[in-house]
């Protein structure tokens, strides 16, 4: 009785090490988790849905997560979870395959590919996009984060501002794509200078 | 980089491009590296612009974003700031202690926590207790689909989505797709008699089949007229009847073991006559996962369209308090009542009431309601003189102590309660009075139980444990005040049947505001709310002012079954 209880008082104590393992683990990598799922769906739409099954699977699956030693934990456990993070996207998809905009099959597949290669760039990306944010005069800067705030949309902020939503659309694109070449030449530039 | 290209993405990712825009896009994304680079930029560029915009948003007082959570202190958690969650906050929320069943309406980021929380106290009940223990099921297989299938006399018979145990399996015709365990797959032609032996190996005494044995099933065996076949890789097929044995490798490689070819190795192409001999034509034409899926498809539709006469038929039986066949409807938040009442009745999703497959597959819709503030509001106004329910509902789990099919909100006077107990058994009751306070034994429990008010609760024998998850049922309960009677059914075949005495006889019935799937109590006066939520989906509910039959409920049951049934 009493080795029975010891056993039990051992297994929750690993549980809980577990746990506090995986609580790091997650919430450290929760924007690369959440910014992969993005990229695999068409919109921002399900994204939380699937974040949050992927978190809980995770969870249910822990205990076979076995990094080849401890050093390499953190970066396989982002691999792992977007391993699991495809498989929810894909099914969540499925699901929903009687909506309009719902990417294929080989769409998500070829998205995962490439984004797993790119889930270390984030950091640097997001630093990268607040520098060219910088450089760019404060009009334009503040028109295209409007756009980006949360609940707005090109449509409605042309509706608010009287302005031609067409207009205001090839005004946004021509601001994004500045916005992405400067991102790409940056990202190039610190890749060439280590 | 093609600027029309670039266009398109960033229609895509602003919601605004046309579908052959976006099939355009897709094919590009598909077929080009650098399409799919550039995709993914720009995702990552608007995802990057929206953090910022969101912080520097960040003194805005209200949160703009429409949302499906209520909870403010939620949005303010997830939404406002940067979506950026600390560990700390994390190892706070997770481990913060709560009361089972019960789930704070400040839920933290998007819920997560009930259902760590939820696996924990599964965990620790083990632990503590060491009398729950683990469910387990026995069998090697499951019977993926079928078509047609008609099981002999003597063997059991099997639903798709059945587990399969060791032992005979026979049927007289159709074709089944059995998936073993270990990752194999037979799609077996009638009439056919197997003997299903481990995950790993199946004795095939007659029939046509046809073995798919992906790389993970590697070694996968099956036994026929004195050989042993031995799966070293993708497909093979078999036919065995009385007189002889034909096996032919379709792709791949097998090992033979026993009989005169012990330790042959065939391979793509090659065939052998294990056992007389015979026309070497007899595989051909045998059934693929494909032929299978169409004929399934085409079968699954004549079912619909049964179904859907026999519907059109229903809702003119002016007994019907309210007729929610959600199976026809495919889209939107509005849930149609199809009854002489009218759009009144008609009811609302809350919260994430997903629109899934319906029990007739994709042609079919459903509402799942596997999340705790997932439910289907109605309002019933009115008196009754009795209530039969009848809903089609697959159960995935029965995760909660119980499980709401549909419930009066406030539980008043009068006011139904329809659920199932976790341990599979179907509840049915009416509040008697709720002015008291009452402290009884169930015959079923041997335990006390202290109830908000005078109420008996109409229990069956359980019909479901979780090798039923992910099956269809037809369930339906009568409460019959001037029979005095409470009649409850499964698939048309009635569970159990009470008289109803005296003490608990009510003569006046409502519903009021009432919820499918799950149970509201809007007005309650704390956060806090009792988590009954169906893990499953509900595709149609129907209501009658009226004791149904048996018969009429076996014919409900018999006019709306899905493929397989």
């Amino acid at each position: 009785m009493t080795s029975n209880r010891q056993t039990e008082d051992a297994t929750s104590a690993d549980r809980e090490v577990q746990y506090s393992q995986f609580v790091a683990l997650i919430a450290r990598h929760d924007q690369s988790i959440r910014r992969f799922v993005r990229s695999l769906l068409p919109s921002q739409e399900g994204v939380d849905d699937v974040v949050q099954e992927t978190a809980l699977e995770c969870w249910k699956k822990f205990s076979d997560f076995a990094p080849a030693t401890p050093e390499n934990a953190v970066d396989e456990f982002v691999r792992w979870a977007c391993v699991i993070a495809r498989f929810k996207a894909l099914s969540w998809q499925r699901d929903r395959a009687r909506d309009r905009l719902i990417f294929r099959e080989g769409v998500i597949e070829a998205l995962a590919a490439a984004a797993m290669d790119s889930l270390d760039r984030q950091e640097s990306e997001r630093r990268a996009v607040e520098n060219c944010l910088q450089t760019m005069p404060d009009d334009q800067r503040q028109l295209v984060l409007s756009v980006h705030s949360p609940g707005e949309s090109i449509a409605k902020i042309a509706a608010e501002t009287g302005q031609k939503a067409r207009r205001l659309y090839s005004r946004i694109n021509v601001l994004r794509n500045l916005l992405l070449d400067c991102v790409q030449q940056r990202l190039a530039g610190e890749a060439t200078n280590g | 980089m093609d600027e029309s290209i670039r266009s398109l993405i960033f229609q895509a990712i602003d919601q605004t491009i046309s579908a052959e825009d976006f099939e355009r896009l897709q094919n590009a994304i598909e077929q080009s590296d650098e399409v799919r680079a550039d995709y993914l930029n720009a995702v990552s560029l608007c995802e990057s612009l929206s953090d910022i915009a969101a912080v520097e948003d960040n003194s805005a007082d209200a949160p703009k974003s429409a949302s499906v959570h209520t909870s403010s202190e939620f949005m303010l958690a997830s939404h406002q700031t940067n979506r950026r969650l600390t560990a700390s906050r994390w190892a706070r929320t997770v481990v913060a202690p709560t009361a089972i069943m019960i789930v704070g309406a400040a839920a933290f980021w998007f819920g997560l926590k009930d259902g760590i929380r939820r696996q924990e106290q599964f965990a620790g009940r083990e632990e503590i207790t060491g009398t729950n223990s683990e469910s387990v099921i026995a069998g090697h297989a499951t019977l993926r689909r079928s078509v047609d299938i008609r099981w002999s006399e003597k063997s059991n018979s099997y639903r798709e989505g059945d587990v399969l145990p060791a032992g005979m399996l026979q049927f007289d015709q159709g074709v089944a797709e059995i998936d073993f365990f270990c990752g194999a797959t037979l799609i077996v032609e009638g009439p056919a008699t197997l003997n299903v032996e481990s995950d790993w190996s199946v004795q095939v005494a007659s029939g046509r089949l046809r073995a798919s044995v992906p790389p993970a099933a590697r070694g996968f065996m099956v036994m026929a007229a004195g050989s042993t076949i031995i799966d070293l890789g993708t497909e093979f097929a078999l036919d065995v009847g009385a007189e002889n044995a034909h096996v032919e490798v379709i792709d791949g490689e097998v090992e033979l073991r026993g009989g005169e070819y012990d330790g042959n190795h065939l391979t793509t192409g090659q065939r052998r006559w294990l056992k007389g001999s015979g026309n070497d034509d007899s595989l051909a034409g045998l059934s693929t996962t494909g032929d299978l899926q169409r004929r399934r498809g085409m079968a699954q539709a004549q079912r619909f369209i049964n179904w859907q006469v026999h519907s059109q038929q229903l809702r003119a039986d002016d007994r019907l308090i309210a007729y929610y066949p959600i199976a026809e409807s495919s889209t939107g938040r509005i849930v149609p009542n199809v009854a002489a009442s009218g759009s009144e009745r008609d009811g609302q999703t809350v919260g994430l009431a997903n629109r899934v497959d319906g029990r007739f597959g994709e042609m079919s819709s459903g509402f799942e309601f596997d999340r705790p503030g997932s439910r289907v509001r109605v309002r019933i106004d009115g008196e009754f003189r009795a209530f039969t329910f009848a809903c089609w509902t697959k159960i995935d789990s029965l995760e909660h102590r119980y499980n709401a099919l549909f419930m009066g909100d406030g539980y008043e006077n009068g006011e139904p309660h329809w659920q199932i107990r976790d341990d599979g058994c179907l509840m049915f009751s009416v509040m008697v009075d709720d002015s008291k306070e009452i402290i009884h034994r169930t015959p079923f429990d041997e335990q006390p139980v202290k109830d908000a008010g005078l109420h008996r609760v109409y229990l069956t024998e359980p019909f479901w444990d979780i090798s039923k998850s992910g099956q269809w049922f037809h369930i339906a309960a009568v409460y019959d005040p001037v029979g005095r009677e409470v009649v409850q059914f499964v698939n048309g075949e009635e569970l159990s049947r009470q008289e109803i005495i005296d003490r608990f006889h009510v003569e006046s019935l409502r519903i009021g505001p009432a919820e499918i799937g799950n149970w509201g109590q809007p007005f309650r006066k704390t956060p806090w709310f009792a988590v009954r939520n169906l893990n499953g989906t509900i595709d149609e509910l129907a209501i009658f002012n009226a004791a149904l039959t048996s018969d009429e409920i076996r014919n409900l049951y018999e006019q709306g079954r899905p493929l397989g049934y």
